[in-house]
């Protein structure tokens, strides 16, 4: 295992190293300037080369790699030039609003899509199926920006129940401890700011979340399908063990090994995907920040944010690949 | 098998923590206005952007030496009381201080010195993001405690426009002692009406009332915040929700909705921001006015402004529009380009330009109705005898294509143009910008000469010559404003400045 584990870790280097020359050498290659989008419509050609000097775009794209490299190497991802603080700081300051909300999304799309899931799969062509198969193909189908404008519309705008965008109301809630709300808000014991932060977190997390739950409800679905006609249910059930039983406890456990593949590969999937859904609900995290950076070619902050993300799948890839031995003791990582 | 209780009880609870959660409406003080925002700050450095929303914002926490006021259609002084041209060398500007003013906080008196350090600091602050609002100014000093000089380097008859509401004075000893992150993050006093209480970048920035200020009156609203909310959707949602107290830009399209609320008006107001179609003389088919003509010729602009800005827009018939400095009606109606898509269409054939194949670039999202104005204009100037095409680039890669005049005709348009002059000379003056590529001796000749024209009304004279000129030669068509329209709370009173920016001053809590 712990062999495995190195391993595994080395070869994340060389990925970890090809992504960031790619990002760095996509975004260089794009067009547009960032001195000529940053300064004001009334910067001279002065104005403008003076601010390429000052940000090092004057210099051969592999100086400007390679000082990047050394620099990221010791942990200073370089200085964002629309918002002149640190790229790290910033992510840091933005990265547990994400999390938050991928992780309340992946929370709705496990609580609503599993059990469906299992349902649909128990019964298949039954009433509890087909109402589960809706429900994946409406979220597998819904675009994640579109279902949160018709969220904001008609839960905030035409009900008024939550509020339509933020992440929490000014002035509720003690100081910040570990970047995440509600579990600040938890630690303070401040429980009407936590019911303010879940006030501003539903929405987005149902429009975020929505998504997987379709598409773990459909997964879930085959798998217990599939799992339902093994040797060991046939022999369960003649030994007479419940249903409840046999599916909970026999059947769900033998499904779980491509369900928490596709959770894993998903929750990749919702940090990314929350750039749009972040832009719609106005929520400060990580995604809004990228979106700013690539309209206004703030390659620090683009080149940062990306690798931030690439670290994040790689680490979460690493983490499902554990798991599968727990849950699985069939898989071995000797060799 | 059927579902679970345990899952059933588990949904009601989710159920009762969603409603408990929706019961909480956004705390709402008595006084607290919430500006529904588009812009963010990006920096706490007051010279470290360059967008309207922040000259705005950050005038009203340190204080700016005067601003443009569109119902006396003059500047009007704030930190500076008075200033003046010296007559017998026009490059010497004097601006006397308002005395006794006294700082946020700590209750230090405003000086010239620190009106010095701020002009300084704009041109050199390794953060600058302003620099070309000094870069007329050749030296600054401070006369007396509330006296300073400025010289420019050539004649500059529009100077306010640079120096008046762009330059944040800010503290010199604050920042001699802390140097500039310290005092700008965390000693941001000022003199202006609105103490600066709380900036999270791309999320919301709290200002706080200074009763105590020259410049705040009681009905202000004692705590004013800009929230960012970029969709106009959730804008006009949070408005209707009473979340947010004031919604800037609201599409044409949502401005219903906001007509039939019971909490909320829709106010339109007139905007700064000129939108026009560029044509480089540098490229075929534009090279040739007659091919310029034409196509200024073929634009139905009414019919634009009233199918598809659904009338929320001012055609221009000059170059500017009405509220704008130097706007003369009776030289604009000379100025008029008729829609005449016979004529535009003889125009062509005389020239032998039919069937001159040219390409439309337009932003997307970026104006009102960009891409649906762009697409409508296609039919027009394919009707007169070009073959037109549309093209809708992202907007950095238009932006950047344009800067260094490559593309030969687009839609675009120029922002906060109150005094006219910095934003002509820039597109229409020889050297200005490649961005349209134009050069005419005889407009930079009247250019030059508005800049070098201190009597008000001959320099309006003077720049409305200019107008003539630019539209007989036709390197662009002028074709509207848009109407800013905003939402706002009947519980709040403010009329929009046409420049986008919000003043806490000008708001009144009813």
């Amino acid at each position: 295992m712990l062999s495995y584990i190195v391993r595994r870790i080395l070869g994340t280097i060389p990925v970890i190293l090809l992504i960031s020359l790619l990002v760095f050498m996509l975004v260089q290659a794009a067009p547009g300037d960032p001195a000529d989008l940053l300064l004001s419509d009334e910067a001279t050609k002065e104005d403008i080369d003076d601010a390429r000097k000052r940000w090092g775009l004057d210099q051969p794209i592999h100086v400007q790699y390679g000082k990047f490299l050394i620099a990221a190497l010791q942990g200073d991802l370089g200085t964002s030039f629309r918002y002149t603080d640190p790229v790290v700081t910033m992510i840091v300051d933005r990265l547990p609003a994400t999390i938050e909300l991928a992780v309340v999304s992946i929370l709705i799309a496990l609580i609503v899509g599993v059990p469906l899931g299992v349902w649909a799969g128990a019964r298949p062509n039954s009433w509890i199926d087909n109402v589960g198969s809706f429900v994946g193909f409406f979220g597998i189908s819904m675009p994640n920006f579109w279902f949160g404008i018709m969220l904001i519309l008609v839960v905030s705008g035409y009900f008024n129940l939550l509020p339509s965008a933020g992440r929490s109301t000014y002035g509720v809630g003690g100081p910040p401890i570990t970047g995440f709300f509600i579990l600040d808000n938890i630690i303070h014991g401040d429980w009407n700011a936590v019911r303010d932060g879940i006030s501003y977190i539903i929405l987005p997390a149902v429009a975020l979340g929505t998504n997987m739950m379709g598409i773990l409800m459909r997964v879930t679905r085959s798998s217990v399908l599939e799992v339902m006609h093994e040797d060991f249910v046939r022999t369960a059930r003649a030994k007479g063990v419940r249903d409840t039983v046999v599916l909970w406890r026999h059947v769900v456990r033998n499904a779980l090994i491509p369900i928490i593949t596709v959770v894993g590969l998903e929750l990749g999937t919702l940090l990314s995907g929350s750039i749009i859904v972040e832009t719609v609900f106005s929520w400060p995290g990580s995604g809004s920040l990228l979106i700013s950076a690539i309209t206004s070619r703030d390659y620090p902050l683009i080149t940062g944010t990306v690798l931030t993300y690439t670290l994040a799948f790689v680490i979460i890839n690493f983490i499902i690949d554990i798991l599968y031995g727990t849950i699985d003791p069939r898989i071995r990582f000797d060799k | 098998m059927k579902p679970n209780r345990r899952f059933i009880g588990a949904a009601l609870a989710s159920a009762s923590l969603l409603g408990a959660a929706a019961t909480l409406s956004p705390a709402s003080a008595a006084s607290t206005v919430v500006v529904g925002a588009t812009e963010t700050i990006s920096s706490h450095n007051p010279h470290g952007d360059s967008i309207s929303m922040g000259y705005g914002i950050w005038c009203e926490v340190y204080g700016c030496l005067g601003t443009y006021s569109f119902t006396k259609g003059a500047y009007v002084g704030m930190l500076a009381e008075s200033w003046s041209v010296d007559k017998a060398d026009p490059n010497i500007w004097t601006f006397k201080l308002r005395q006794g003013l006294k700082r946020h906080v700590d209750g230090k008196e405003l000086t010239s010195e620190d009106v010095v350090h701020s002009i300084t600091r704009m041109g050199t602050d390794p953060q600058t993001r302003q620099k070309q609002n000094v870069k007329h100014v050749k030296s600054v000093k401070a006369i007396d405690k509330y006296t300073v000089e400025v010289v420019t380097k050539q004649p500059t008859a529009p100077l306010l426009e640079f120096l008046f509401d762009r330059v944040m004075i800010t503290g010199k000893d604050l920042f001699d002692k802390h140097g500039p992150k310290v005092a700008d993050r965390q000693y941001p006093l000022g003199w202006g009406p609105y103490k600066l209480k709380e900036i999270v970048i791309g999320q919301r920035i709290v200002l706080e009332k200074d009763p105590a200020s020259t410049f705040a009156k009681p009905e202000n609203p004692d705590t004013l915040i800009f929230r960012i909310m970029r969709e106009p959707e959730q804008r006009v949602t949070a408005l209707l929700n009473n979340e947010i107290q004031i919604a800037q830009f609201i599409p044409p399209h949502l401005g219903p909705r906001i007509k039939s609320a019971t909490n909320a008006n829709l106010v339109p107001t007139s905007s700064v921001e000129l939108m026009f179609l560029a044509m480089s003389p540098k490229k075929k088919p534009f090279d040739n006015a007659t091919a310029r003509k034409a196509a200024c010729m073929a634009i139905n602009r009414d019919a634009i402004i009233k199918a598809i800005l659904g009338g929320q827009a001012e055609r221009l018939d000059a170059p500017i529009g009405e509220g704008q400095y130097a706007y003369n009606p009776a030289d604009a109606a000379k100025m008029k380009v008729p829609y005449d898509p016979a004529a535009a269409k003889a125009l062509l054939e005389k020239a032998g330009l039919v069937g001159a194949e040219i390409e439309l670039e337009t932003p997307v999202g970026r104006y009102v109705n960009d891409k649906q104005i762009t697409e409508s204009m296609i039919p027009m100037l394919n009707a007169v005898g070009f073959k037109a095409k549309l093209k809708t680039p992202e907007w950095p890669t238009l932006w950047a294509n344009v800067q260094k005049g490559n593309v030969p005709f687009f839609y675009m348009g120029r922002g906060g143009v109150v005094d006219p002059s910095p934003a002509f000379a820039q597109y229409f003056e020889t050297g200005g910008s490649p961005r349209i590529g134009f050069s005419s001796a005889k407009v930079d000749a009247l250019l030059q000469k508005e800049r070098a024209t201190f009597d008000p009304e001959e320099r309006k004279k003077v720049i409305n010559q200019a107008f003539a000129q630019i539209v007989e030669e036709q390197p662009a068509c002028f074709m509207w404003k848009h109407k800013l329209l905003y939402g706002i709370s009947k519980g709040v009173a403010y009329t929009p400045n046409p420049t986008g920016k919000v003043w806490g001053s000008e708001i009144a809590v009813k």
